[in-house]
């Protein structure tokens, strides 16, 4: 073989070496990556469900938040434009937690997690549907699953004053726990005594 | 003085002749003191046992040392059993392995060992003894699971060890009276083969070739028919070795359910022809006691009263299998840490004397729920504690213990003050919460008292494993295990050690107090 030849054959070599890893890399991008999701989307998504709202004056939320520290929720309050459906002020409360803390506290939902659905009853229950991502916000442990799921349900009710317990979905479907840990196979009441100076 | 001078001389000169004519009676005596030395001599070495080896395709019998109440593992067996050393240097107190690509440092007298550039702290010394070198059992857990990079599986307190793919399987025993004498059902996670012999009084039972993890090493009955059951693989075969209260009794060992189940029936042999026309005269004892059987068992009176003496508290790991529960930064899962922990307070409440012990789960196995519920409930657990380990925030190491928080509205108290009847298995729980208070309470004092140790205030919390159980009940919570921080704190032994026998002792302090 001529050495032209053999130049020829590597050059050839490199390149079906170089296509591969790239088609590698784009079969990961496309299959299992999922979609990016920040804070900064979570923002853009509570601020478009605020702009879908069209009404209501400037008022104020208030989300709690997880402090391990403490063991206690710290409240926050955010301005909000209410919707007038309750479903969707749900919705609006739990992307304000998904927003995350303006303190060092803890994410009781990730950036990521989607609302897939929220339905109320007259009993007063709201049924709300969390996408999986939800656990990648939360690290496994009796306390920390503990406080983020008051968090979601003391925020909710505290907002939403129809709502009287909170019934959380993962996915579609009913779960035993988070991670192992907290009970979520009832509706949740919510805990006051939780908040961070709640008498 | 010359009578007293005359004497020494006489005496000098008998003990020469006695010296020089009985020399080999004092060789003998000298023989006989050292012997008899030796045997009073206070013995570091306790007992010698075997430590079993379960791998996938194979098992294998290690001789293990107790050495002052620790138990000692020949340190180069071990490895050759599990890898190939590809160095060695000895020295007076210093030995370097090579094991694959780890460089492996020890010292005799030194708890440290080096793997690399890192240093791992082991429960007790190194020690040099009879020229092997012996490492703490706690080695299993610590060092080993790193060398092999595969599952190891060791439970403190027992002398079996599982290691890769092994998922051994386990069992429960149940006594019942039945005529003439008593049943003892097995109940074997996996099917088991059954070959029957009988030795120095007692019937073993091999269990063939499946490895076993016993939920408790051994079962004290008391009545007339068995006195104990006890699990036994030191020689690499399981094996149950039924004793006998006493002699004289027929037993009648089935398989069930595919070999599932295995029946044992302990029975009184037969009256002889002789006394069968005995049933004319029928004894008061035969009338007041409804169960005997109608042949001549009045001199027996009604089976004995069967079933523990002892109390039972039952301990729950938390997770299992492909639940692994939290990460560590280091890569300690919960599950395996909690399992760990576990083994630890079971042996400290063992050794109070106080107690039985009840596992809801040995092994790596996911166990739901329920199944640790029920397993606590039957067993009449008088207290109940699961063991987590999670996100405590910053310190480390912390404990915190919980009690029960229905996620759910509180049970409305009824109004005339009657208790139901019937109690949803999901509220089971609520009506033990004073006493689960209780418990909660005592140990997190004792956990205060612990050096370095934060712990915190019991809380309440929605802990789905405590919701069913209907016994006094808490979560115990160690941290912090998140991908945040190293677990060395928590898998100290000094730390887990310590743990359990602070447990041992509140319960201990509760349930003497008449809680």
């Amino acid at each position: 073989m001529s050495r032209r030849a053999k130049l020829l054959w590597v050059a050839l070599l490199l390149v079906f070496a170089g296509s591969l890893f790239y088609l590698r890399s784009l079969a990961r991008r496309i299959f299992f990556e999922p979609p990016p999701h920040s804070d900064e989307s979570a923002k853009a998504r509570l601020n478009e469900a605020a702009l879908q709202s069209d009404a209501g004056p400037n008022e104020t939320a208030i989300v709690y938040f997880p402090s391990l520290n403490t063991r206690m929720l710290v409240a926050e309050t955010r301005p909000i434009k209410w919707a007038p459906a309750e479903a969707d002020r749900v919705r609006q409360v739990l992307l304000a937690l998904a927003e995350g803390p303006s303190q060092r506290l803890g994410h009781p939902l990730a950036a990521s997690t989607n609302v897939r659905a929220v339905f109320l009853t007259q009993e007063g229950t709201a049924y709300v549907d969390l996408s999986a991502d939800l656990l990648s916000g939360i690290y496994p442990g009796i306390e920390s699953e503990s406080l983020a799921v008051y968090s979601i349900v003391n925020s909710i009710t505290v907002n939403v004053r129809s709502v009287k317990r909170v019934k959380i979905l993962i996915q579609g479907q009913e779960v035993d726990t988070l991670e192992g840990h907290a009970d979520l196979t009832e509706a949740i009441f919510p805990d006051p005594t939780l908040v961070q100076g709640s008498p | 003085m010359r009578l007293s001078g005359a004497y020494k001389e006489k005496r000098l000169l008998s003990l020469n002749k006695f010296l020089k004519s009985s020399w080999r009676r004092i060789l003998l005596s000298l023989t006989l003191l050292c012997a008899l030395a030796l045997l009073l001599w206070p013995a570091r070495t306790l007992r010698s046992d075997n430590f079993v080896f379960y791998f996938p395709n194979s098992r294998h019998v290690v001789p293990l040392e107790v050495i002052e109440n620790t138990k000692y593992l020949p340190f180069l067996q071990v490895l050759n059993l599990v890898g190939t050393l590809s160095g060695l240097t000895e020295k007076r107190n210093n030995l370097k392995v090579g094991f694959g690509k780890t460089h492996i440092e020890l010292h005799a007298g030194d708890a440290r060992i080096r793997l690399d550039k890192k240093t791992m702290i082991l429960s007790a010394p190194v020690r040099v003894w009879n020229g092997k070198w012996m490492v703490p059992s706690d080695f299993l857990t610590t060092i080993l699971p790193r060398l092999t990079g595969q599952d190891v599986e060791y439970q403190v307190g027992t002398n079996r060890v599982f290691l890769g793919d092994v998922k051994p399987g386990s069992f429960t025993v149940h006594m019942e009276p039945v005529n003439n004498g008593a049943r003892l059902t097995f109940q074997f996670t996996d099917k088991v083969t059954v070959r029957t012999e009988s030795a120095n009084g007692k019937w073993v039972m091999f269990l063939g070739d499946h490895p076993i993890q016993p939920l408790e090493q051994s079962f004290h009955f008391q009545n007339a028919y068995v006195s104990d059951v006890r699990f036994d693989d030191q020689d690499g075969t399981p094996k149950l070795v039924i004793t006998p209260s006493a002699g004289g009794l027929n037993f009648y060992p089935t398989l069930a359910e595919g070999g599932k189940v295995l029946r044992a029936d302990v029975l009184k042999p037969p009256p002889p022809p002789s006394q069968t026309p005995a049933p004319s005269a029928p004894s008061p004892s035969t009338a007041s006691a409804p169960p005997a059987p109608s042949s001549g068992v009045a001199q027996a009176g009604p089976a004995a009263p069967l079933g523990p003496p002892l109390p039972v508290v039952v301990l729950d790991a938390g997770h299992g299998g492909d639940d692994t529960g939290a990460k560590s930064r280091d890569g300690v899962t919960e599950k395996n840490l909690v399992a760990v922990l576990v083994a630890r307070v079971r042996q400290a409440l063992l050794v109070t004397g106080k107690f039985r012990v009840v596992l809801t789960r040995t092994g790596d196995v996911n166990v739901s729920f329920e199944q640790r519920v029920v397993t606590a409930n039957q067993a009449g657990a008088i207290y109940f504690l699961t063991f987590h380990a999670g996100d405590l925030g910053g310190n480390s190491p912390r404990v915190a213990v919980y009690t029960f928080q229905s996620p759910g509205e509180a049970i409305a108290s009824p109004e005339s003050g009657v208790r139901p009847i019937f109690v949803p298995w999901s509220q089971v729980q609520e009506a033990h919460l004073d006493q689960s208070l209780q418990l909660a309470r005592t140990l997190q004092q004792e956990f205060a008292v612990i050096a370095g140790v934060t712990a915190d205030l019991p809380t309440q919390a929605p802990v789905r494993t405590l919701r069913s159980v209907n016994a006094p009940a808490v979560a115990i919570e160690i941290g912090s295990l998140s991908p945040d921080n190293d677990a060395t704190p928590l898998t100290d032994a000094a730390f887990q050690l310590q743990l359990a026998s602070v447990v041992a002792e509140a319960l201990s302090a509760l349930h003497g107090g008449g809680a």
